[in-house]
């Protein structure tokens, strides 16, 4: 007679499974590590935040220099994450499906500013448009303000934000292929319809994901809006900036609780993205069935 | 609706994909090109649909030059390879697309969008099926709904591009005697192309057999199959013995040199005996014999060492008593003589 439960019992730990010892350090090491160095300090915001109560804590948002602040900053990012993410959707649109000479130089290009450093690429700007910048004789005729103004936080806003959206579509749209938008075509379908009834829908989630990418980035942004701000109060002053005045001036109540504004933007992004990746998830299972 | 194709060339970079190709397709037919992949029968497909423009050349619909036209203007329904369903719609959704885009003046109701779609669905018998995704579905409903939906905008002509290429072998077979009882039905003019003979010669009316940029040969299953008009067709279409031959008073002997004629013999065209029978006959000595099947393959090798394969029945096979190291009789019973160049 032939006993299978003769056979002593064994679990059968995947060969790649660790001893929970080793398993046990390991994740404690990392939650050690993320605790001082990210929880911690995000925790200090908030305590220093709320250090002499909620009154001081609202107390701050009443300053106009910092009300400002926050105004130049939404305006800053509404116009910079638009505009980024139409030039985003045509880059990786043109290099996802078309074949044109100087292709990789563009795909180079289009992380330009992820290896600049932000102040370089600040200065950059001043040499463009600043007093005694390359333009900058025509602009003082013309009355035109670029440096050490609101249109130049603007545009470097959105130099040191363009790789963020075209990035997260890049590989998307490249490994989707034409056939999709063909077979649109065929079916009478026009460039527009197409766009919108396949093109996008099939890479809304990696859009949304890069646009919130991208408007964190916009918001948080401090070397090199820094450079070209020139640091009026009340007038070219983004958050971040606003945040290193109120420090510099010993106001640290004030500059905490700014700052735990910029870190909810941040906790927020968090969470939309966390949920972006657990919904965009399904499609890529569903590509996967497909392969098989 | 009648498709004529005129001197078409199309190069890409160095490489010559179609030259000079004419291709006539009546009303109402279903045509294979067939050919090996580089062959240009892909290209010459999407030039048909307006995907690709060509070099030189023209494409008419029923005699009116549509060159000119987009893809949009020429109403032609596509069908491809890995299907190109809209993956984030549903069934239905992919099916009713070709209707839902049409300018508001001609586009159905709502209601007459439902029916049609309906009764397409019907049609590639996947009514309960409407609401699922392309994912959700076998390769061999993805394919047929991508037909559905092709045939959703009453195409003036439907082109296929290896349509069941992505299928395995039992479905293949199945959707393509599907696809041939579906032209049968609706009898829209057909294009489909392929590098499966089997496929070709089963499901089409004529097959147009390409090969390196040109069509060899145009015809009826039958006359590609029984008169290859090349050495390329003969080739391609079924497995082949190639023998050097010398014909005398119109008899063609297989010798061991080299003639300047290449004669070509099909596996099942060649008789196989104990004992030498008639003047045509050539020594061989058999290798191997797979006996699994409806059909007994011999492999066997010639006296001057060329390797011939040979196909006989079972019953000839047990007649024969044949073993493996045998000395054996060849004779061709059906030949066909081409000038080696």
């Amino acid at each position: 007679m032939v006993s299978a439960t003769a056979a002593p019992a064994r679990s059968f730990a995947p060969a790649t499974a660790e001893s929970p010892a080793v398993r046990l350090v390991l994740v404690g090491l990392s939650v050690l590590f993320l605790s001082v160095f990210l929880l911690a300090p995000l925790a200090l915001i908030f305590v220093t935040a709320f250090g002499h109560g909620i009154a001081a804590y609202f107390q701050t948002f009443t300053n106009p220099d910092t009300l400002s602040a926050i105004r130049l900053t939404l305006l800053a990012a509404a116009i910079a994450v638009p505009c980024n993410l139409v030039f985003g959707v045509a880059a990786a649109w043109a290099i996802g499906k078309f074949e044109f000479f100087g292709k990789s130089f563009l795909i180079s290009l289009i992380d330009l500013p992820f290896s600049v450093s932000p102040v370089v690429a600040g200065l950059t700007y001043v040499l463009l448009f600043g007093a005694q910048g390359f333009f900058g004789p025509w602009l003082t005729a013309h009355d035109v303000h670029i440096i050490f103004a609101v249109p130049g936080i603007v545009l470097v806003t959105i130099f040191v934000t363009f790789p963020f959206v075209a990035r997260e579509l890049l590989p998307l749209v490249a490994a989707q292929g034409n056939e999709e938008e063909e077979a649109a075509l065929t079916l009478g379908a026009g460039g527009w319809q197409t766009f919108f009834r396949v093109t996008l829908p099939n890479v809304k989630w990696a859009l949304l994901y890069g646009v919130i990418l991208c408007n964190a980035r916009a918001m948080g942004e401090f070397g090199a809006v820094s450079v070209v701000s020139g640091h009026i109060r009340g007038l070219t002053d983004t958050m971040p900036l606003q945040i290193e005045v109120l420090y510099n001036d010993y106001q640290f109540v004030p500059a905490f609780a700014l700052a735990s504004l910029l870190a909810l933007l941040a906790l927020a992004t968090l969470v939309v993205k966390s949920a972006i990746e657990w919904r965009s998830a399904k499609p890529s299972e569903a590509l996967e069935g497909e392969a098989a | 609706m009648s498709i004529t194709v005129r001197g078409i060339s199309k190069r890409f970079a160095r490489f010559a994909a179609l030259d000079s190709v004419d291709l006539d397709v009546p009303h109402g037919r279903l045509v294979a090109l067939l050919g090996p992949s580089g062959s240009g029968k892909t290209t010459l497909l999407r030039i048909i649909a307006g995907l690709e423009t060509p070099d030189a050349g023209s494409v008419h619909f029923d005699g009116r030059d549509i060159s000119d036209q987009t893809t949009r203007e020429r109403r032609v329904g596509f069908v491809f390879q890995h299907y190109a369903l809209f993956r984030h719609m549903t069934v239905f959704e992919n099916v009713a697309f070709g209707l839902r885009v049409r300018p508001r003046g001609t586009r159905p109701s709502a209601q007459r969008i439902r029916e049609r779609v309906g009764e397409l669905l019907e049609l590639i018998q996947l009514g309960s099926q409407a609401g699922r995704y392309p994912s959700q579905l076998s390769g061999g409903q993805r394919q047929r709904v991508a037909l559905a939906r092709a045939l959703a905008v009453e195409p003036s002509v439907l082109l296929l591009d290896e349509p069941f290429g992505a299928l395995d072998a039992k479905v293949r077979l199945e959707l393509r005697r599907w696809l041939r009882a579906l032209h049968d039905e609706v009898g829209v003019t057909s294009v489909f192309v392929t590098h499966d003979q089997d496929e070709a010669l089963e499901v089409a009316d004529q097959v147009a057999v390409m090969n390196a940029g040109r069509i060899e040969q145009v015809g009826t299953p039958d006359e590609v199959y029984h008169h290859p008009a090349t050495p390329f067709v003969y080739n391609f279409l079924g497995n082949v013995n190639l023998f050097h031959g010398r014909v005398d008073d119109g008899v063609t002997r297989l010798v061991r040199e080299a003639t300047g004629h290449l004669v070509f013999i099909r596996p099942h065209a060649l008789d196989l005996a104990r004992q030498p029978n008639g003047a045509n006959t050539i020594r061989a000595v058999t290798k191997h014999i797979h006996a699994a099947g409806p059909v007994v393959k011999v492999e066997a090798v010639t006296e001057w060492g060329a390797p011939v394969h040979v196909e006989i029945g079972q019953e000839r096979l047990r007649e024969l008593s044949l073993q493996k190291g045998d000395e054996i009789f060849i004779t061709p019973r059906d030949v066909a003589v081409f000038a080696d160049d």
